[in-house]
């Protein structure tokens, strides 16, 4: 009941007392919200103490005692890593651990382009072949529809010209 | 950092003070304290392989491509930078003759003249998604006026007088 001290003014009804057999009443205290003050604390719990605080040791004893790099000309028979072109360690620490090797994605990116340029040519290939047999039809293939009841046409015309025999033509 | 001469007089000997309150507390730092629990390490300048121009690629080649649109975006920071360079000269020899920067500059301001309509012949007017193939027709197409019209900044010739020449 610490906050008494500040609400002293508050209003207390009891909840039924329909029960009091162990002796304690319930109440209900009624208070200001104490939402903002709440949500200030944990605002400066998270900014500060998990975030400057941190953050500014890691600088400070980053910055003093490993320092930048100092640039050197690259040294005879020597490839460098490709976190060495940076200067400051926090750099070099991103680009060894976390991002990936640039010449490793420019060449991954250049093997992407050369099979995305093979399927193109497939597809150019494709298409011009059934340009093609659009405009010439000599192709049993993708224009090609077939006649497959040319045997019925047969057999009925059979059939009219036995009728029309039969018949004749004055009908 | 701090005027460690022997002041001139009282104001100068002030000054010095002022300055060493300020500095001697950083150096001091600086000497004690970080400078001997570093280790030296390098870093280095990416120098990357020349690889085949645009004018060595085939149409259809698009790796060929990618790798001399990437040289000609590389060469063309370093153009920048260099550019930026002979720019911040001539202006810094302007801005302290003043009055006299129009004797005293002449080099350094033909210099930069020269640089800039150097690269503007080959990066400028490419616009924001210019890449290597529209700078080799940038130097396709001058070299074509100029074969009819000779050298750029001499005036184009009548239709006539071009077809005849060429």
């Amino acid at each position: 009941m610490y906050y008494m001290k500040y609400y002293s003014h508050t209003y207390k009804f009891p909840a039924q007392q329909i029960r009091c057999g162990g002796g304690h009443h319930k109440e209900m205290f009624i208070t200001p919200s104490r939402f903002q003050w709440n949500k200030c604390k944990d605002m400066v719990h998270y900014y500060v103490f998990l975030g400057v605080i941190p953050l500014s040791l890691i600088t400070f004893f980053v910055n003093i005692y490993v320092g930048p790099a100092t640039l050197t000309p690259i040294p005879e028979n020597y490839k460098p890593k490709y976190w060495e072109y940076y200067r400051h360690p926090v750099t070099r620490f991103i680009s060894r651990y976390i991002m990936p090797n640039p010449q490793m994605e420019y060449e991954r990116h250049m093997n992407v382009l050369h099979e995305e340029e093979e399927r193109r040519q497939l597809y150019l290939l494709e298409k011009k072949v059934k340009q093609l047999m659009a405009e010439r039809s000599d192709y049993q293939a993708y224009y090609y529809s077939p006649n497959t009841a040319i045997k019925y046409y047969r057999k009925m015309k059979e059939v009219k010209k036995e009728e029309n025999d039969r018949q004749g033509d004055n009908l | 950092m701090g005027d460690n001469k022997t002041p001139r007089n009282i104001f100068d000997g002030f000054i010095n003070a002022a300055v060493t309150l300020i500095d001697s507390p950083v150096t001091w730092f600086r000497e004690r304290v970080v400078t001997p629990n570093r280790e030296s390490y390098p870093w280095y300048h990416q120098k990357f392989r020349r690889v085949p121009t645009i004018d060595e690629c085939y149409t259809d080649d698009v790796i060929c491509f990618y790798e001399a649109n990437s040289q000609f975006k590389r060469d063309k920071a370093v153009d920048s930078e260099i550019l930026t360079i002979l720019r911040v000269r001539m202006e810094d020899c302007n801005m302290f003759h003043g009055p006299d920067a129009e004797a005293k500059c002449k080099s350094l301001v033909e210099t930069y003249k020269e640089a800039e309509a150097n690269w503007f012949c080959k990066y400028g007017d490419l616009g924001f998604h210019g890449n290597v193939k529209d700078a080799y027709m940038k130097q396709k197409h001058r070299m074509v006026w100029e074969r009819r019209h000779g050298p750029v900044g001499s005036g184009m010739r009548d239709a006539a007088a071009a077809a005849g020449d060429e």
